[in-house]
């Protein structure tokens, strides 16, 4: 092989990988953490105590921010610069620009944070924070987008691999939605209030634009950047196919930008752009399931390692989800089936498998493979891994299984009627239905949250307390 | 080495060649088959829907050039009949005027509508609509306050299915109460009244629904009740004044007072002193603006059925 000879240590900067690493554990508990919180407020309303910054509305911006941007980004950052400069066998360009990008992402989710629990909010889904956070996101992002650029073009590798594409087609994606969808007016220099640019139907389109882009490329290209390194070193084997991945990295890329405005059906935007939205979501299925098979089939040759090894489970179990919720996702987007679903419990349980069960478990794998080798240690319980694994699983199942049953149940109910055409039942009758559900999204939360702290433990006794790996970087190539 | 073939050991395929990071390999493998033709199957299913949908921003679709196949018909408000592109205001409004089901539910308003309230009750049919579009109009309006059960709270909101109607029981009172609204005020008289003499107007008030208290403390009482402001509006015989919204204090009903919570007489002389001392202010909004006059109809009818 070309390029097999072992690499010392300081040839790459893992110190900026090892901070985005710890990080986007203290993220995903306390994002987790919060949600857990609030679907038990769903549950058990007491729990509100009267207290407004704990309420329902304050802490939910918090929680979506916390596990997408905290956990999630802070996971994007530390395996992309773990990939880029592994597979350009390179060190990371621009010194200490990396230590900049840490600091203020993690800064701008502080102060966004602390801001959503006073009440401070731009109102915009998943783009909450006020102008003065945006303009601190918008000058890292293109420090990151700086840093990522420049370290590719310094590679020593003649291809770009695969993971790299994503994860810069994530970035670019993401400046342009970022910028778009904020472009705001401050009313005054020093106040913290803002006014969006647009108004009415084109104020939602664009809300929505960005929404399900964030998903897109945030939640999705990126994470499939992260599965393209993970999964192949995992499983020591090849990537199943390089035609694939091409095809479908430029059909995703492509069939993202225009099915935002499916969030948008039966409500007041032109049918035309509705219409248009949900044919690109039926387009964009089998190019969202071309990342799964690659991801899967990459196991070809190795399928053993799906009893034997814990952190394989996690990897293709978060592919599974993530072909589930690919397909949820397009049939939602028919306007018939939205009709049902739109505005129900639902929508969030389809969300939560796509974030829990794709999103958050290939983290899960990808850091439990990464860590080890940042630290040279080894890992200090496999059995923890295992009974992570268990936990987070349990967790989904019942999560989305409960939101199911609230949400078509609610919207069967709101939309039954009686002999004489009459509303079977009134709202209040379909939240009294939703009880036990609720009740059961707020355990799977548990246990969810259960998991990622038997993770940090693992981790923490891992780094503090594990063996000292034997040469991890001289691993012979399979092939 | 671009060039050359590359072939895995354990599967035999050939791989592009290119390796990463140690082992990272890619197998050149084509796309699967399956894959494809399903991509195919979606491309075929979006244009079919393009056609069936006004999709594309051609700008021809007012003028009628490619308003998609999936065309509307209704009726204007005018009477005229509409065939238009796939719209979601025409779907809504064909449905509202050829749905089987919305077609008898505005022949029951009608009927509902043009009929009496004793007819009402007497009708099974009738009665069986109201109670079930009432219980969705009362589900989503009056409900939160005063119940899904229309029992009330003590202290808060009136009980609907007692028979004690505070500003009238019948139906055209009760539609005004749901109209215009009521403003339940009764006066403080924490300050117009020493602590005895509000002990003992409690005492009376007690006495009054068959209560065991101080004989002596409620003959006293009945003393300041007509002479320091208490009879102007209950009345001498303490029955209330439904013009007022003043309530019978003869009857076993509390709707201020937790009297039927009280544990003892001094838990319950306690509750009604509470009253006496503070006042009432309460308030029930109007409803005029945001029901019609069917649902109003409805609503009346529901609530007269449940006190039945």
């Amino acid at each position: 092989m070309a390029h097999s000879a072992a690499a010392p240590m300081e040839q790459y900067n893992y110190d900026i990988v090892k901070k985005f690493a710890l990080m986007t554990l203290f993220w995903g508990i306390a994002g987790m953490a919060a949600g857990t919180y609030i679907a038990s407020e769903l549950a058990w309303p007491f729990l509100n105590f009267d207290i407004a910054q704990i309420t329902f509305g304050r802490l939910r911006p918090l929680h979506t921010s916390g596990v997408i941007f905290g956990f999630g980004g802070n996971a994007l950052f530390a395996t992309s610069f773990y990939v880029v400069q592994r597979t350009c066998q390179t060190r990371l360009w621009g010194g200490k620009l990396a230590e900049f990008i840490f600091w203020g992402w993690n800064g701008a989710l502080v102060i966004a944070g602390l801001g959503y629990l006073m009440g401070v909010t731009q109102g915009r889904e998943y783009a909450e924070p006020e102008w003065y956070v945006d303009l601190l996101i918008l000058v890292v992002w293109v420090a990151y987008f700086l840093v990522y650029v420049m370290t590719l073009l310094r590679r020593s590798q003649p291809h770009i691999y695969v993971a790299n594409w994503f994860y810069l087609a994530f970035i670019l994606a993401t400046a342009l939605l970022h910028v778009f969808n904020n472009l705001a007016v401050p009313v005054s220099l020093f106040g913290i209030k803002s006014y969006s640019l647009f108004s009415g139907a084109q104020d939602a389109m664009t809300q929505w634009w960005y929404g399900h882009n964030a998903v897109g490329f945030f939640l999705t290209a990126a994470f499939l950047g992260m599965m393209y390194y993970f999964v192949p070193k995992q499983a020591g084997r090849p990537v199943y196919s390089y035609r694939l991945s091409i095809v479908h990295f430029w059909a995703l890329s492509f069939m993202y930008m225009w099915v935002g405005t499916h969030h948008l059906h039966w409500t007041a935007i032109p049918d035309w752009t509705s219409s248009l939205a949900a044919a690109f979501s039926i387009l964009l299925l089998m190019p969202s399931w071309g990342g799964m098979i690659n991801g899967i089939m990459t196991l070809s040759g190795a399928w053993d390692k799906l009893r034997s090894d814990p952190i394989m489970m996690f990897l293709i179990t978060s592919l599974s989800f993530y072909g589930m919720s690919t397909f949820e996702g397009p049939m939602m987007s028919l306007k018939s089936v939205n009709a049902l679903s739109h505005y129900t419990d639902w929508t969030v349980g389809h969300v939560h498998s796509g974030a829990l069960g794709w999103v958050a478990m290939v983290s899960f794998g990808s850091l439990y493979h990464m860590i080890p080798k940042l630290w040279n240690k080894k890992i200090y319980s496999e059995k923890l891994i295992y009974i992570h694994f268990f936990f987070a699983t349990i967790g989904i199942l019942l999560y989305i299984t409960a939101l199911w049953v609230s949400g078509i149940g609610q919207g069967l109910m709101l939309r039954a009627f009686d002999q004489y055409g009459n509303l079977k039942y009134s709202f209040i009758e379909t939240v009294v239905f939703m009880h036990g559900p609720l009740v059961a999204r707020a355990i799977a939360g548990m246990f969810f949250v259960a998991g990622i702290l038997l993770m940090t433990y693992n981790i923490w006794k891992t780094i503090t307390a594990g063996q000292e790996a034997t040469a991890p970087e001289t691993a012979p190539a399979t092939a | 080495m671009a060039h050359k073939k590359v072939i895995d050991p354990i599967t035999g395929a050939e791989t592009t060649g290119h390796v990463w990071d140690d082992n990272l390999q890619e197998f050149n493998n084509p796309l699967p088959r399956w894959w494809l033709w399903a991509f195919y199957g979606t491309v075929v299913f979006a244009i079919a829907y393009w056609v069936m949908y006004p999709s594309w921003p051609t700008g021809l679709v007012e003028r009628g050039f490619f308003p998609g196949t999936k065309t509307i018909t209704y009726k204007a408000d005018s009477g005229e009949e509409i065939t238009t592109h796939w719209n979601m205001r025409a779907l809504l409004a064909k449905e509202m005027q050829t749905d089987k089901l919305e077609l008898k539910r505005k022949e029951m308003v009608q009927t509902v509508a043009a009929s009496s309230f004793d007819e009402i009750a007497k009708d099974p049919e009738k009665s069986q609509f109201v109670l079930a579009y009432g219980k969705g109009i009362f589900g989503d309006y009056c409900a939160a306050c005063h119940q899904a059960g229309a029992q009330g709270v003590i202290g808060h909101y009136p009980n609907l299915i007692d028979d004690a109607w505070l500003w009238g029981g019948d139906a055209s009172d009760i539609e005004t109460t749901i109209r215009k609204g009521r403003k339940g005020n009764m006066p403080a008289h924490g300050s117009s009244l020493s602590a005895a003499e509000i002990d003992q107007v409690a005492s009376y008030v007690l006495s009054l629904s068959g209560e065991k208290v101080n004989a002596g403390a409620a003959k006293a009482g009945k003393q300041v009740f007509n002479t320091k402001g208490c009879s102007g509006c209950h009345t001498p015989a303490a029955t209330g004044m439904k013009a007022l919204g003043s309530a019978n204090l003869t009857d076993k009903i509390w709707t201020q007072a937790n009297v039927p919570a009280a544990k003892d007489t001094a838990a319950k002389l306690a509750a009604v002193k509470t009253v006496i001392h503070d006042g009432i202010q309460r308030e029930m909004p109007a409803w005029e603006s945001r029901l019609s006059d069917d649902e109003i109809k409805v609503l009346v009818a529901y609530i007269k059925l449940l006190a039945q």
